[in-house]
């Protein structure tokens, strides 16, 4: 029973995985393909990736600079958005369901209207071209989607563990710190993937507030080598696929910790 | 205020004036961009050689990502008056640029510079870049007139002469009945005449050459009703739809995929620029040549330019007129012609072995040099990206979804544009915004806001209750601290900018009053209209099939199976490939110009399906964007894993032990279960569905006809492209006010339905 369970289990997994893939390995054929006319172009099978590597310029500069804006944004929406949401799944307080349709609401203007105030708002305080428009808002706002998650996820812990902590003498924060944040480690997990996913494949962000060189990240420039696309494909996909590997390799390291996450949440699993 | 601000301005610009006199440090900021990485090499070879003849002077070229996202950046750097030294504009931008008056008359540099000879450049592109005075603001970097390439082999094989100067519309229509055939027998045709371009730029041609026009001398009115126009765009329909010689594959992003000339099963292609020579290098199966255009009442052809302009907030024009002259010189324009991606715009680069390449296809290069003679512009007229758009709407109805006749699109987009620009003219007289009235409904704004709040909080509550609000408000308090400066005010001026007209490039002080015009002209325009049924349409079928799929998913990665890990990993792919990337491989897999040699289309063909014309199809070209956001559900995919991982075990083992099976172990425990999670996703994915914007932009722009215009690509058009930013703005409000009630709806009702462990929602 079991057996031939896990056999359908696969089958499916594998037919509906086929039609995930097939765009991506086209992507990274496309990627090998090497044919730009440039004028001296490297030869081969990884031609696009030697000159990708090549053409950006200081690689460690980049990487440094997208880790270190990748690193300190997930500590940052850690921080305020499971604070946040435990403030609104477990605590009391008037106002609380108005406060957090504002939460939501700051998800629902298009940034489109908004990035010219806010440019204007971050060059007044002399921040353009320096990483804190993009760690300052993580730090103080932190993204509503995670608020929300956190907040979900709180939610579903059980009444009586938060009764029994109290009773044990625990305060306010002592709930969030020994209680909430251990048993929302998939959330956290979840969160912290999200984030570097997100912070990491940004081009808009970077694109409109670092104009030096210096401060450049991997995106940003990749998009300068990538910039032909309406005639170099091949170029695009190799830098496309250049920013990605990083977040396959981290995203398939971090997600044994989902799975750990369930013996963390109480069951037996 | 003003007064004092323009006084520091004044005062800093002295002062860096005078360090330039002590030969303090300058910096010139310069963006310019290139399609092709070569080219940028040369950009910044030509600053160090720049910096080496000026010393203390530093080149800062500033990143930017290419074309439209450039574009997009440089208007926000011009709405927040950073400084900009030299930029990089097109054509099309550049009455809009001189309307706006961000850009430096140059004429009276040229005039002072003794080294400066106007003969040494093509006339055509310099005309382009001058006011209605003549006055000069910016020198080409390359352009290019728009010419027919051509199949040498197709034409050889037919007996066909090859076309030369002054071959007629006549000419061109008997070549493609000729060309036009069944190859192989099996009642399909398989050789065509032409793939007829289908952007303005390039249907401009067909007017002028039938001795049509745009607008009227005076620029007050459409003129593309008038008979001359009318049978020009007659003709392109009678060829696509009567005589079935022409195709339609090539659209504007069709660029990024093999065409039906690329695969040489297309006599003629075009009108189209010098820039496919680049792409078309790659032909080895025929011979290709260009050939000009072919003419009727008259010869003419349309103009792709691009220049380097000067920033009139400038702090040192001098130095960026000197460096425009640089980057317009004779070693970057002969770079720029050996690449080959334009008509270098100086003489003597053209005429150049760089440029001209003997034997290296195209053999007639001089036909980009002949042409020019008979090259016109599009009117020089600020709103013209707004008449284009209005323009290219019916006739994309016209020759793409084939709803329209060609009388009935020149009807209608002459009456639209003609609206338009009466409506232009009344928002000229409108009053300049009071900046009082404006800081004191701001006020008002926040004051209804607090006083909600406070109004919503109800009674005061017990002491225990009071330090457990202490502590919330403490715990909040990153949160709240970014949401009131970071967000709020961000917020605030956009609701006020939603009742202005007002450009974002020009300052804020120029912005015109409107009250709730915007409002009431988005409710009266069938385009919003248009644009919510296709947002909504797409939105509720993406939302509800891919919150399905991802639950699906997540239960089947539940389970402890070999290789489970890979499998997670292939499944959220989707979710982390750049959009630009995404954009290319959907428009590749569909093939939406040339729907039938696309992926999707012969995966089909072998289960005996024949494929639908997925682009020019609302219904299908819905199909293809819902599919694409079912794909990428990784994030919500992911979330349902976690919130699966979350379920107690011991449930589903006291569910065994009572011997239910497992779709009652589904839906009893796990579907409950997880219903906080279940609201999440959906209210995230209406939030995403309704915002998407990425993907469209990059594969159908909006098109055809309107088709694909979601919402915030509407937004963003409006914005960043039309200029429009108080029109963008109310719609993002409405917008913003949909997704409020959506939500609202959900989280009340969520109260009912959703289950939550800790005992509250």
């Amino acid at each position: 029973m079991r057996g031939r369970w896990q056999w359908v289990t696969w089958a499916l997994l594998a037919v509906c995985g086929v039609v995930f893939i097939t765009p991506f390995v086209w992507m990274v054929e496309t990627s090998l393909n090497y044919e730009s006319p440039g004028m001296d172009g490297q030869e081969g099978l990884l031609g696009n990736y030697t000159l990708a590597m090549e053409r950006m310029g200081d690689f460690g500069r980049l990487v440094f600079n997208t880790t270190f804006l990748t690193v300190a944004s997930i500590v940052f929406q850690i921080f305020t958005c499971s604070l946040a949401g435990y403030a609104f799944a477990r605590l009391h307080f008037r106002g609380r369901d108005f406060l957090f349709i504002l939460v939501l609401a700051t998800m629902m203007l298009p940034m489109q209207v908004t990035v010219i105030p806010q440019f204007v708002l971050f060059q007044s305080l002399g921040w353009v071209d320096t990483f804190l428009p993009i760690l300052v808002p993580a730090l103080l706002g932190g993204n509503p989607f995670f608020i929300f998650l956190f907040r979900q996820f709180f939610l579903t812990i059980p009444k009586e563990v938060v009764e029994v902590a109290r009773l044990d003498g625990c305060g306010t924060f002592g709930i969030y710190w020994r209680i909430m944040l251990p048993l929302a480690r998939p959330a956290i997990g979840a969160v912290a993937i999200f984030t570097f996913l997100m912070v990491w494949n940004d081009l808009w962000w970077p694109l409109i507030y670092l104009n030096s060189p210096e401060n450049a990240t991997l995106t940003l420039a990749l998009a300068g080598f990538a910039r032909s696309f309406r005639v170099a494909i091949d170029l695009l996909m190799a830098a496309a696929v250049i920013v990605i590997i990083p977040c396959i390799v981290v995203y398939f390291a971090a997600q044994k910790y989902f799975i750990r996450g369930i013996s963390l949440t109480g069951g037996k699993g | 205020m003003k007064d004092a601000l323009l006084l520091a301005m004044i005062l800093l610009s002295a002062a860096a004036g005078s360090l330039n006199a002590q030969g303090e440090e300058i910096e010139l900021r310069v963006m310019v961009t290139e399609p092709t990485f070569e080219a940028y090499d040369a950009f910044l070879k030509c600053g160090h050689d720049f910096e080496a003849a000026h010393p203390g002077v530093t080149v800062k070229f500033i990143s930017e990502a290419g074309g439209g996202d450039t574009l997009t950046k440089l208007k926000i750097m011009l709405a927040a008056r950073q400084p900009l030294d030299v930029v990089w504009i097109d054509i099309i931008d550049f009455s809009q640029f001189l309307d706006d008056n961000v850009l430096l008359d140059l004429q009276p540099y040229f005039d002072a510079d003794p080294t400066w000879n106007r003969e040494d450049y093509f006339e055509a592109p310099l005309r382009a870049f001058s006011d209605r005075e003549g006055h000069l603001y910016g020198l080409p970097s390359t352009f290019t007139p728009y010419v027919m390439y051509y199949n040498k082999d197709i034409l050889d094989e037919a007996g066909i002469a090859h076309p030369v100067q002054g071959w007629t519309w006549s000419d061109l229509r008997a070549a493609c009945l000729e060309v036009t055939k069944d190859l192989d027998g099996d009642g399909t045709v398989d050789q065509w005449g032409i793939s007829v371009t289908q952007w303005l730029q390039a249907i401009a041609p067909w007017i002028w050459q039938n001795g049509g026009r745009f607008m009227n001398e005076a620029m007050t009115r459409c003129t593309l009703d008038e008979p001359a126009a009318k049978e020009a765009i007659r003709f392109i329909e009678r060829l696509l739809h009567v005589d079935r010689v022409a195709t339609s594959d090539a659209t504007f992003q069709a660029q990024f995929t093999e065409g039906l000339f690329q695969a040489g099963k297309v006599a003629f292609y075009g009108p189209v620029g010098y820039w496919e020579t680049y792409r078309f290098k790659k032909i080895t199966a025929f011979e290709w040549d260009v050939a000009p255009l072919p003419m009727n009442k008259t010869a003419a052809t349309s103009i792709a330019c691009r220049s380097y302009v000067v920033c009139r907030n400038s702090a040192h024009p001098r130095l960026a007129y000197e460096f425009v002259r640089a980057l317009a010189g004779e070693e970057l324009e002969r770079v720029l012609a050996r690449i080959g991606n334009g008509v270098p715009g100086l003489k003597k680069a053209a005429f150049s072995e760089d440029f001209l390449k003997l034997g290296v296809p195209p053999e007639s290069e001089n036909v980009f040099l002949d042409v020019i003679d008979h090259a016109r512009f599009q009117p020089v007229f600020a709103n013209w990206r707004d008449i284009e758009r209005r323009v290219q709407d019916e006739l994309e109805a016209c020759f793409l979804l084939r709803t329209i006749s060609a009388d009935e699109a020149c009807a209608r987009m002459t009456a639209k544009a003609n609206a338009f620009l009466k409506q232009t003219v009344k928002d000229r007289a409108r009053p300049p915004v009071s900046f009082r009235a404006a800081g004191t409904f701001v006020f008002l704004g926040l004051g209804l806001l607090v006083g909600l709040f406070f109004w919503r909080r109800g009674p005061r509550p017990s002491r225990l209750r009071r330090r457990e609000e202490r502590q919330a408000a403490l715990v909040l308090a990153p949160w709240g601290i970014g949401f009131v400066f970071l967000i709020l005010c961000a917020m605030i001026v956009s609701f006020l900018v939603s009742m202005t007209i007002w450009s974002p490039i020009r300052p804020v002080d120029d912005a015109r009053w409107a009250g709730l015009d915007n409002y009431y002209r988005l409710a009266t325009s069938g385009v919003f209209w248009k644009s919510l049924f296709v947002t909504a349409a797409y939105a509720i079928p993406a939302v509800v099939f891919g919150l399905g799929v991802a639950l699906f998913l997540a239960c089947l990665l539940n389970k402890a199976i070999r290789g489970i890990s890979i499998f997670r990993t292939v499944f959220f792919i989707p979710a982390i490939i750049s959009p630009v990337a995404i954009g290319v491989i959907w428009v590749w897999m569909f093939n939406l110009d040339n729907p039938s040699s696309g992926l999707v289309n012969q995966m089909l063909a072998l289960i005996g399906i024949d494929g639908p014309d997925w682009k020019n199809s609302q219904l299908w070209l819905l199909t293809v964007f819902i599919l694409l956001g079912v794909w990428g559900i990784g994030f919500q995919m992911v979330v349902f894993l976690a919130g699966l991982q979350g379920i107690n075990r011991d449930l589903y083992d006291a569910a065994r032990v009572d011997g239910a099976p497992g779709w009652r172990q589904f839906v009893h425990i796990t579907v409950p279960q997880l219903t906080p999670v279940i609201v999440f996703n959906m209210i995230i994915g209406i939030i995403n569905a309704f915002q998407f914007f990425a993907q469209p932009y990059i594969m159908t722009q909006g098109g055809p006809g309107s088709n694909s215009l979601f919402l915030v690509l509407y937004i963003f058009r409006e914005a960043f492209r039309m200029n429009h930013m108080g029109y963008a703005s109310a719609l993002a409000w409405v917008l913003f006010a949909i997704l409020l009630v959506l939500t609202v709806l959900i989280l009340r009702s969520s109260r009912s339905w959703a289950h939550y462990e800790g005992g509250e929602a």
